[in-house]
């Protein structure tokens, strides 16, 4: 029992002759790293693979080496790559398999006694010893794969939950920060709407401006005149401008910048009309839409510009959204609001809010042959709807004893 | 090639002899002197021609540096002496095959054969060990040289070891850790001021270090005045 080579490759026989010879030397000396003892009733196809691994034994300086690993006739065989060369092998009945290693992933596979042990990492390393031993070490092999399987599941699961968190997180801070920015820019004072509304009213291409004492001009003016006691923001300054447009338009940006369009004075049927579409727009402003519209646009950008501060930048940024986009896209809650708002300020300020509802009817009838009324009209709720909610609003209201506006709209028309 | 260790283990030197041609993987910046018949030569791949720039990434993340120096002998009886960043230890580990795991930034230099790579320990080794989030890799057959502060003391262990964290310099890959408490009450083991440990488990040599910086900067942090 004390030959040594028994691969059945005689070239690989030559390779280590040298090898063989001096190990069988050292065998004399100690016995018992020689677990050579192969059973002769066992006849086991040898590897066609080799592995990269190690050996642990005291025979070797520094106690360990790194191997060159293969099966063969029912043994583990290790030649270390330490020069010179030595070869030890383990019976793969007498295997005693382990898991471990840094990867947990090595598998050891030790001597009864344990004073020799051969591991590797490699990933078929694991699959061949189970072939080879003709299941021998399925008990041990099977338990080492439902080891990987519960590291690979609770890999699985931590990934999994962790990606789950890190969305949750993301979602929540994300709606988190939307959500403060909506009540910090309630916070704001008016002021800013102002900033914004003048920087946004100055940057805007429109028509030739009328002038203040222009009948039309003077018109409006007294209208808001009327309507602004009743306005929910007391402190905000209204500044209605009369713009040289065909247009059936009229748009409030924030802060109390109202801009009406000729083309809607010359349009109105009465001066309760034109007071109703202004009482709509000032409801804009004071429910303070323009900003809320510049916060959702901006989004997250504004959100941060809010919390580190930098109200300066918010009001350069919201400028550039007013101007591009307060005409046509408040929505339609802020639509409706502004309606119920405006119904209110008509009835406080004793004018008939019937006078709103009866403007959007007369809009509805001249979109037919007016597509340029569109742009108005495209974003504002239905006007059937509208007119029923303008009415079911103005019941709850209380009762006042409506006066009709005293304004010459025909001098005002005529002048246009 | 010869090696000898400078003033250990407080402010250790390597001083290297080459013969000619023989060559000497370092980390950047680690060199003191040299003779005038060594060259160096600075990329981000391994001598001999693998790794390349994902490589060099990946020893970012591991606390190296995306360079390595490679000094090689044009002549014969060349010394070349490096040291370490920080004040402390030097220790040499020869390999043959195998893998290393080295703490991040305590590689310090190898001879060709070795290769380097970077490796990642899971998570909670990651989140507690004290130790960085990446490792560093050595595979292959040479001579190793690891550093770090404060004196490096070497281990074989066979079976369970405790080792506290942020205490290890590095380990062979027979080794596994767990991160566990001190003592079997976590209160006791916070204060016992240990909190938590590395718990080894299998066969192999570990080299831990006797100080860590970030317990020397916590001592120092709150006597700095600020500029």
């Amino acid at each position: 029992m004390g030959r040594i080579a028994i691969l059945d490759r005689i070239e690989h026989e030559h390779e280590h002759e040298n090898r063989d010879a001096e190990y069988e030397k050292k065998q004399h000396r100690s016995e018992s790293h020689v677990l050579l003892q192969r059973n002769p009733a066992m006849v086991m196809p040898a590897s066609r693979e080799s592995f990269q691994g190690g050996v642990f034994h005291a025979s070797i300086p520094g106690g360990r080496s790194g191997a060159t690993l293969s099966i063969a006739r029912g043994e583990l065989i290790a030649d270390t790559i330490s020069e010179p060369s030595l070869r030890f092998s383990i019976p793969l009945n007498q295997c005693q398999i382990d898991l471990g290693g840094a990867s947990n992933r090595m598998v050891f596979c030790r001597t009864k006694e344990g004073d020799l042990t051969i591991f590797c990492e490699e990933k078929n390393f694991a699959k061949e010893l189970d072939f080879q031993s003709g299941g021998m070490l399925a008990g041990p092999l099977k338990q080492l794969k439902k080891g990987l399987a519960a590291d690979a599941n609770r890999f699985r699961f931590w990934l999994t939950l962790s990606a789950v968190a890190c969305a949750l997180l993301l979602f929540v801070g994300y709606f988190g920060v939307l959500w403060t920015a909506k009540i910090a820019i309630r916070a704001l004072p008016v002021s800013v709407d102002e900033k914004i509304g003048t920087m946004a009213f100055s940057g805007m291409e429109m028509g030739r401006k009328l002038e203040a004492n222009h009948p039309a001009s003077r018109l409006v003016q007294e209208i808001v005149d009327k309507l602004k006691p009743h306005a929910s923001i007391p402190e905000l300054k209204f500044k209605v401008t009369v713009v040289e447009d065909k247009d059936i338009n009229a748009f409030a940006l924030p802060g109390g910048q109202i801009v009406v369009f000729t083309g809607l004075i010359k349009e109105a049927k009465s001066a309760e009309q034109i007071a109703g579409v202004l009482a709509h727009e000032m409801s804009h402003a004071t429910l303070r839409h323009g900003i809320e519209r510049v916060s959702q646009s901006l989004g997250i950008v504004a959100a941060i510009q809010i919390m580190v501060g930098d109200v300066g930048g918010l009001v350069a940024l919201g400028a550039q959204v007013a101007q591009t986009s307060i005409l046509t896209s408040y929505s339609r809650a802020a639509e409706t609001e502004a309606d119920l708002e405006g119904a209110r300020m008509l009835n406080a300020a004793k004018i008939d809010p019937k006078a709103m509802a009866d403007f959007f009817e007369m809009l509805k009838e001249k979109m037919g042959d007016l597509p340029d009324a569109m742009a108005w009209i495209s974003t504002h709720p239905q006007h059937e709807t509208r007119v029923q909610s303008i009415q079911n609003h103005q019941k709850k209201l209380p009762v006042v004893q409506y006066e009709p506006l005293q304004l010459d709209l025909k001098a005002a028309q005529d002048a246009l | 090639m010869r090696h000898q260790m400078l003033c250990p283990p407080a402010a250790t030197a390597l001083r290297f002899e080459l013969e000619q041609g023989e060559s000497i993987t370092c980390e950047v910046g680690a060199m003191i002197a040299m003779t005038s018949g060594l060259t160096v030569e600075t990329t981000s791949k391994s001598r001999g021609g693998s790794g390349g720039i994902i490589k060099g990434l990946k020893r970012m993340f591991s606390g190296e540096s995306f360079f390595l120096n490679h000094f090689t002998a044009q002549l014969p009886d060349q010394s070349l002496l490096i040291g370490p960043t920080l004040l402390g230890d030097c220790v040499h580990h020869s390999m043959r095959g195998g893998t290393m795991i080295v703490q991040g930034s305590s590689w310090l230099a190898s001879t060709p054969g070795i290769e380097i790579d970077t490796t990642w320990q899971g998570f909670s080794s990651a989140l507690f060990s004290g130790e960085s989030m990446f490792w560093v890799k050595c595979s292959g057959g040479g001579e190793l040289y690891l550093s770090s502060y404060g004196a490096i003391h070497s281990l074989e262990i066979d079976g369970d070891y405790t080792i506290d964290t942020g205490h290890i310099v590095a380990f062979e890959d027979t080794l596994k850790f767990n991160i566990g408490k001190a003592s079997r009450s976590l209160i006791g083991s916070f204060l016992g001021g240990e909190g938590l440990v590395c718990k080894f488990h299998g066969q192999g040599k570990l080299y831990y270090q006797s100080h860590t910086l970030p317990s020397l900067g916590a001592l120092l942090g709150p006597k700095l005045k600020a500029k």
